[in-house]
């Protein structure tokens, strides 16, 4: 049941991750990069809840860390999409969630990702951060993952619902 | 039984016709052929005037046997359509890549490297502040780490991480990047380092004295094997000085000549040509086009001084320029 869990959450992310590198950022948008892992990591946390959340994080940090073309900290993305998934999981009620409430936490965290990964990678003494770039790239950030959310959310909660029905959370 | 007067009247018609065949066979421009010629003119008038009134009514009888194979012709028709709209947007990128295909070669040539093509695969993200790439090339390719990456525009970075199949490469761009660069043209060199921005590079002349002036192209100064840069690489342009003469942090803005926001085609140097190519590989630019023609003994001599210099044995020269076609 782990393992079907660990699945669910890791395959999506796998797919996610390989879309980001391969297609959104070679898209040329102005400012960030269309931050689908973290709206992927929300969507997990609002179906499954904080404990998947931050699992997905956690993992979604690991694959970009780790995967090419990446030359960052690994374990950096990590802590900061791990904090996003627990946080967004734990106080989000799925009761009583609306559209624009969903839409607006996952534009939130998307916001806290890019700022979250820029002062961490600075206090780590990273030469490359550019704090005058960083309005930008949070706010552009923030537009794109609210414009991916109505997509992916669904989807994660129809995924679980068909093939981890025991963790979902009722909406 | 048939009245007499049927009688006559139908044997009046069969001599008629009888005497039409007679002098039908007999042939020749006789009355009747004129009175032939005579009829079927009006008749095909006729015809004609009665085929446009109906052409409609038998058009559709046309159509309504086609009728059920219509589906089927708009169907094959709309995939034909596809598949030709398909080869259009292909042969464009074909063109494209053939285009950036053949800018490497030239800039390949003309420096002597020996270049491994490469497409990028992937680019991370812009939130990570990394310009770094992967491209479909990897160590089964005889990519090595510190590897040269240029593309026909110029230098592109070096290669960072190598895989069996892929290669992470980073960016001249990137903020951890510091290339040694030398002015073209001249002697003075210094360091060009990347901001992290994609239109401009920091470059720091060694000697503060240095005469700099805004338009001036660097060059690779080339590593010490040709690794992490191989010698000669066109890198930018200066478009900004900060600072006068004899100050000690005297810093120039430099525009990259590539452009990493279309990076495409790149080739990775997998060995470095023998002797510095110097400043041929740079495009040349139509205002100096006189000056170097003017020129072009004396850079002969200068050139000539500088392999005394770096090389004691000139059949290496030779040596190195035969092998220019063979990647």
């Amino acid at each position: 049941m782990i393992v079907r869990q660990g699945l669910v959450i890791g395959v999506p992310l796998l797919i996610a991750s390989i879309i980001q590198v391969t297609l959104l950022s070679r898209l040329g948008l102005p400012g960030a990069t269309p931050d689908l892992l973290v709206v992927t990591v929300v969507a997990v946390a609002l179906a499954m809840g904080p404990v998947q959340g931050a699992f997905a994080g956690f993992l979604a940090g690991a694959i970009i860390d780790v995967s090419p073309p990446s030359d960052t900290v690994v374990g950096v993305n990590s802590i900061v999409y791990l904090a996003i998934g627990f946080v967004a999981g734990y106080i989000v009620d799925n009761r009583d969630r609306t559209v624009l409430g969903m839409i607006a936490i996952v534009g939130l965290a998307c916001a806290a990702a890019s700022l979250g990964t820029a002062v961490v990678d600075s206090i780590l003494g990273s030469p490359r951060v550019l704090w005058d770039s960083v309005p930008l790239i949070t706010l552009t950030s923030t537009l794109y993952g609210a414009l991916l959310a109505p997509a992916v959310v669904p989807l994660m909660e129809w995924l679980t619902k068909k093939l981890a029905p025991e963790v979902l959370l009722e909406g | 039984m048939l009245s007499r007067r049927t009688r006559i009247a139908l044997a009046v018609l069969v001599v008629a016709s009888l005497t039409f065949v007679i002098l039908d066979l007999r042939g020749g421009d006789g009355p009747l052929s004129s009175a032939r010629s005579a009829v079927s003119a009006v008749t095909g008038l006729l015809q004609r005037g009665a085929a446009t009134v109906f052409s409609p009514v038998t058009s559709a009888g046309d159509w309504w046997t086609t009728w059920r194979n219509q589906a089927g012709q708009i169907s094959e028709l709309r995939a034909q359509n596809e598949e030709l709209e398909r080869a259009v947007r292909e042969s464009a990128s074909d063109r494209a890549r053939a285009d950036a295909l053949d800018e490497l070669l030239r800039v390949a040539t003309a420096g002597r490297y020996r270049v491994l093509p490469a497409e990028v695969i992937a680019v991370g993200p812009a939130q990570d502040y990394a310009w770094t790439v992967t491209i479909d090339a990897g160590s089964l390719d005889g990519i090595e780490r510190e590897m040269t990456v240029i593309n026909g525009q110029g230098l592109v970075g070096r290669v960072l991480k190598v895989n069996q199949t892929t290669s992470t490469v980073v960016l001249l761009i990137d903020a951890s990047s510091a290339v040694g660069g030398r002015v073209a043209t001249t002697e003075e060199i210094g360091i060009v380092a990347g901001t992290g921005r994609q239109d401009s590079l920091d470059f720091q002349l060694l000697d503060p004295l240095a005469e700099l002036v805004i338009g001036d192209s660097l060059v690779t100064f080339g590593s010490r094997g040709g690794r992490p840069y191989a010698p000669g690489i066109p890198i930018g342009e200066v478009v900004d000085i900060t600072g006068t003469a004899g100050q000690l942090t005297r810093v120039a803005t430099v525009e990259p000549f590539v452009d990493v926001s279309q990076l495409s085609i790149v080739g990775v140097v997998v060995r470095p040509p023998r002797e510095d190519p110097r400043d041929s590989v740079l495009p040349p630019r139509e205002e100096q086009q006189a000056e170097n023609d003017d020129a072009a003994n004396d850079d002969a001599a200068n050139d000539d001084a500088a392999n005394d210099e770096t090389n004691d044995d000139e059949t290496v020269d030779d040596g190195a320029s035969t092998e220019a076609d063979a990647p």
